[in-house]
C-alpha cells in the first residue's frame, strides 16, 4: 500500500508540471465545479494524477482511490486495475474528459464516490446507489453472510421443505440486504420496509435490475407509526433482519461530510442511544417471527450487551441466542430467536 | 481416463512432430504420405536415438551456459528399451497371478487380500488389453510385410496401405500403454494460484513481468481457463512488481506448473537511452489451489486487517477502501487484496492466495524429497532457478531445462502456440522421466 502511494506522489511531483503545461487546473466554476479543458489532450494516467492532486489540495478524503474509481467507471470498468495498461497511456476522448471532469466535480463537493458514478458492489450484486439513501457498508456483508449460513442450514431446509421461507427486512435503503438473500437463496421470498419513499424507489429498481421483482415485495411504513398495520400484513416471517439507524445522536456532528451533507440523517441516527429504532424492532419481533423464527440485527458496538440485557428482563418471547463480531472484531451482530 | 485426458496432447506430439518434419529437408516429400499414414515415418526422423545418456550441450552461439541436456524420446525408442519390455512382462505376470488367485478363491470368500487383487486387476485390466492388442496388431503387421514381398503390383498397393495403417494403428497403441503406465499426480486435477514478481533489474524487470503476466492471461484465454486477477501492484510506467491470478479449467495445473521459476529477459529495454541489452529477471510461482474438504484453515490462526479498523467502522464511516489483508499466524505467511469493490469478495479473494500458500509450502515440504534429482522441478526449487530466457536481440525464447529455443519471441509472449508448444515439450519430458523412474525402480 505504501509503495503504490510513494508512487503516486512521485507521479504527482511530475504532474504538477505537466499540468501547468497541458490543462489550467484549477480553474473554478461557479458551485465548486471544474470547467473542463476545452482544447487539450489528457492520457487516463495523467487525469488520474492531476485529480488525485486536486482531491487532496481541497481536502477531500480519499483523493487517490476516488479519482482511480471515477476514472475507471467512465472507462466502463470497476476498478482501475482492470483497464488494459496500454489504455492507461492514451488519451482520453472528448466525451470521456468531459465525463470525468464533471464527475470529479461532483467528487470535489465532497460527494461520495458510490453517488457520483451512481452504483457500488455489495457481495455478489452491483446496485444503483443515488442521494440521500444509505450507502451500504462493508460491515453489513457479513451481515448477510450470518443470516445465509442461518438460511442453508440442513435445519431450515428440511424444517420448510420445498415450501419458501420467508424473510422481511425493516428499513431496507438500496435493498442491499434482502436482494442478496434472495439472490442466494432461490426459494426464499422477502418484504423490504422503509419509511422513505427514495429508499423503496431505489430498492425496486434494484430488484427489477437483477430480475429479483417476483420474490420482493417493497413497501413504504414506518416501523415506528405503521407498527400494527406491519404486524397484520406482514408477519409471521421466518427470518427479521435489519440494519436500523444505529449511531448516537451526540456522534451525528462529528461524521465526515460524505455522511453529514449526502446521506439521509433518518438512516443513521438511532436517537439519544441509539436504540429507538432497535428498541422498537424487539417490541414487534415475537409478534412477527414464526416459532423459532429468527432476528439479525447490525448494532454499534456499544449496544449487545445492553440489548442483551433489555431482552433478558424486559421482553417477552425472545431470546438473545449471541454476538458475532465483525472483521474488525468488534461485537457487531446481535442474533436473537423467538421462543414459546 | 488417462487415455482421454492424454488425447489432446498426443494429438499435439504428432503436431510437433510434423512441424520438425515439414523443416527437416529430406523428408519434405513425405510430409503429405505422413499425414495419411499417422506415424508411419515417425521413427525415421531421428538420426541418432541415444536413451537415457546426458549429451553434453554444444555451446551455440546464443546459448549463455552450457545446458546439460536429455532428448525427448520418440514412442518407439522408449519400446526398444528392455527395462520397458521387462516391466510389461511383469505386469502381465502379476495379471495372470491375480486372475488365477481371484478364479481358484471361492465366490463367496472376501477376504482383504481378494479385494486388493482384484482391485490391483481392474487396474491393470485397460492395460493387458492394449498389451494384447498390441500383440496381435504386431502379428498382422508382420503379414503384411511379408505379402509386400509378392511381386503383383495391384495387390502390393493394397498391401501397402494395410501396412501403413498397421504400422499407425501400432503406434498409437504404443502411445496409450505408455500413458497408461505415467501415474497422474493429484494436484494435476487441481486448479492454481499463478503469482508474478519482479527480479532484479528494476523498471525493466517489471515491465517484463507485466508482460509475463499478460502472456498467461492470454495463455488461460488460448485454452479457455477462467483467469481471475486477485493481487496487483503497479509500477508506474505500466510494469508490475507483484501480483496474483487463480486460474481454473481443465488440464490447467498439468499445463501451467512447469511455468515455475526464474524467467530471463535479455533486450534494450526502454528506458535505456544508449541502445545496451540489459538481463533482467522475474519469478513465475505456480500453486495449486487446494479444494475446500482437502484443506481447511482454522479461522483462530488469522489476523484480518481492513482500513476499516481505526475509527468506529459500520454506519459512522463511509470509504471506498475495501482493501483485506489476512495474516496466518502459524506461518507468518500474509496475502493482500484491493481488487474488487466488495470488501467481502476481496477477504474471500486474498483468502484463496493465503490458502494456496499455506498449502504450497506444506506440499513442498512433502514432495521436495521425492523431485530431488529431477530437472524438472517445481516448488521451492524450481523457484529458485533460471529457467527460460528471452533473448530480443536473437529473437529467440531457450527453455533451459530441455535445452529446447523457439524463434519469435513476440509470438511466444502472445500466449498462444508457442507457449502450448514449449509446455507439451516439458509436459513430454517430465512424463519421460516419470516413466523412467517406474522402469527402472520396480
Amino acid at each position: 500500500m505504501n509503495g503504490i502511494l510513494k508512487l503516486v506522489i512521485n507521479q504527482l511531483r511530475r504532474g504538477i508540471t505537466k499540468q501547468e503545461t497541458l490543462v489550467t487546473l484549477p480553474c473554478r466554476a461557479a458551485g465548486g465545479a471544474v470547467a473542463p479543458p476545452a482544447d487539450c489532450s489528457v492520457t487516463v494516467e495523467e487525469a488520474v494524477s492531476l485529480w488525485t492532486q486536486h482531491f487532496l489540495q481541497h481536502g477531500v478524503s480519499e483523493p487517490l482511490s476516488s479519482s482511480h474509481y471515477i476514472i475507471a467507471h467512465v472507462l466502463g470498468k470497476k476498478t482501475l486495475e482492470s483497464v488494459e495498461r496500454r489504455r492507461l497511456r492514451e488519451t482520453l476522448t472528448d466525451k470521456e474528459r468531459e465525463c470525468v471532469w464533471k464527475l470529479c466535480s461532483k467528487r470535489l463537493t465532497r460527494m461520495p464516490v458510490q453517488y457520483v458514478i451512481e452504483e457500488w458492489d455489495f457481495r455478489d450484486l452491483t446496485l444503483k446507489m443515488r442521494p440521500p439513501v444509505f450507502i451500504p457498508r462493508p460491515e453489513t456483508e457479513e451481515l448477510v453472510s450470518l443470516v445465509l449460513e442461518h438460511l442453508q442450514s440442513e435445519q431450515v431446509m428440511k424444517a420448510r421443505g420445498k415450501a419458501a421461507v420467508h424473510c422481511l427486512e425493516i428499513g431496507c435503503g438500496s435493498g442491499a440486504i434482502s436482494l442478496s438473500l434472495l439472490h442466494s437463496v432461490p426459494q426464499l421470498k422477502g418484504i423490504a420496509l422503509d419509511q422513505s419513499q427514495e429508499a423503496v424507489c431505489l430498492t425496486k429498481e434494484n430488484a427489477s435490475r437483477l430480475g429479483l421483482q417476483d420474490r420482493l415485495e417493497v413497501r413504504k411504513l414506518d416501523i415506528m407509526k405503521d407498527a400494527a398495520l406491519i404486524v397484520r400484513d406482514y408477519g409471521p416471517v421466518d427470518v427479521l433482519v435489519s440494519n436500523p439507524p444505529y449511531l448516537f445522536t451526540e456522534d451525528m456532528a462529528s461524521l465526515e461530510a460524505e455522511i453529514l451533507k449526502f446521506e439521509d440523517h433518518s438512516a443513521l441516527d438511532g436517537g439519544l442511544d441509539g436504540m429507538s429504532v432497535i428498541s422498537q424492532i424487539l417490541a414487534l419481533a415475537p409478534q412477527l417471527l414464526t416459532n423459532e423464527g429468527r432476528l439479525y440485527l447490525e448494532v454499534d458496538p456499544r449496544h449487545p450487551p445492553l440489548l442483551q440485557w433489555l431482552v433478558e428482563e424486559q421482553t417477552e418471547g425472545l431470546h438473545y441466542l449471541g454476538t458475532s463480531c465483525d472483521l474488525t472484531t468488534r461485537p457487531r451482530f446481535c442474533v436473537l430467536q423467538r421462543s414459546g | 481416463m488417462a487415455v482421454a485426458k492424454l488425447g489432446p496432447v498426443c494429438q499435439l506430439l504428432c503436431w510437433t512432430v510434423l512441424k520438425q518434419i515439414k523443416y527437416s529437408r529430406p523428408f519434405r516429400k513425405s510430409a503429405s504420405s505422413f499425414i495419411s499414414g499417422g506415424f508411419a515415418n515417425h521413427n525415421c526422423t531421428i538420426t541418432n536415438p541415444i536413451f537415457c545418456q546426458f549429451l553434453r550441450h554444444q555451446r551455440n552461439f546464443h546459448s549463455t551456459t552450457p545446458v546439460m541436456v536429455t532428448k525427448i524420446l520418440t514412442v518407439d525408442e522408449i519400446f526398444s528399451m528392455k527395462s520397458l519390455h521387462d516391466y510389461l512382462k511383469r505386469v502381465e505376470t502379476e495379471y495372470a497371478n491375480c486372475l488365477e488367485a481371484v478364479n481358484a478363491a471361492d465366490i463367496h470368500t472376501d477376504d482383504e487380500e481378494l479385494r486388493t487383487k482384484r482391485t490391483r486387476m481392474s487396474f491393470l485390466g485397460p492395460l493387458i488389453q492394449k498389451i494384447k492388442d498390441l500383440e496381435i496388431k504386431r502379428r498382422e503387421f508382420e503379414e503384411t510385410e511379408e505379402l509386400l514381398k509378392e511381386n503383383d503390383p495391384d495387390l502390393r498397393e493394397l498391401v501397402q496401405r494395410e501396412h501403413e495403417n498397421c504400422h499407425a494403428a501400432i503406434q498409437e497403441m504404443k502411445q496409450i500403454i505408455l500413458s497408461l503406465l505415467i501415474p497422474e499426480e493429484q494436484s494435476d486435477m487441481s486448479d492454481l494460484v499463478l503469482e508474478v514478481t519482479a527480479g532484479v533489474g528494476g523498471q525493466e524487470a517489471m515491465l517484463f513481468t507485466a508482460e509475463i503476466f499478460d502472456m498467461y492471461q492470454n495463455f488461460a484465454a488460448f485454452h479457455g481457463w477462467n483467469f481471475d486477477i486477485l493481487e496487483f501492484m503497479p509500477s508506474d510506467i505500466g510494469g508490475v512488481r507483484h501480483a496474483t491470478a487463480s486460474i481454473s479449467g481443465p488440464l490447467s495445473y498439468k499445463k501451467m506448473k512447469f511455468e515455475a521459476g526464474v524467467h530471463r529477459v535479455q533486450r534494450v529495454p526502454k528506458t535505456e537511452k544508449q541502445g545496451r541489452t540489459h538481463t533482467s529477471t522475474m519469478t513465475v510461482a505456480i500453486l495449486p489451489q487446494p479444494s475446500e474438504i482437502s484443506f481447511t484453515i482454522n479461522s483462530k490462526d488469522l489476523r484480518i486487517e481492513t482500513k476499516r479498523a481505526s475509527g468506529a467502522g459500520g454506519q459512522h464511516v463511509n470509504t471506498t477502501d475495501s482493501a483485506v489483508r489476512i495474516v496466518h499466524l502459524p506461518t507468518g505467511m500474509v496475502s493482500e487484496c484491493q481488487q474488487e469493490r466488495s470488501q467481502i469478495k476481496n477477504k474471500e479473494k486474498a483468502m484463496k492466495v493465503l490458502r494456496a500458500k499455506i498449502y504450497n509450502a506444506k506440499l513442498e515440504e512433502e514432495t521436495s524429497k521425492r523431485y530431488q534429482t529431477r530437472k524438472l522441478q517445481i516448488g521451492t526449487k524450481g523457484r529458485s532457478e533460471k529457467i527460460r530466457t528471452y533473448n530480443f536481440s536473437q529473437d529467440r525464447v531457450t527453455d533451459h531445462r530441455i535445452g529446447k529455443t523457439l524463434h519469435d519471441v513476440h509470438c511466444f509472449l502472445s500466449g498462444e502456440a508457442l507457449l502450448d508448444q514449449m509446455s507439451v515439450s516439458l509436459q513430454q519430458f517430465s512424463e519421460q522421466e516419470d516413466l523412467i523412474d517406474i522402469l527402472e525402480n520396480k
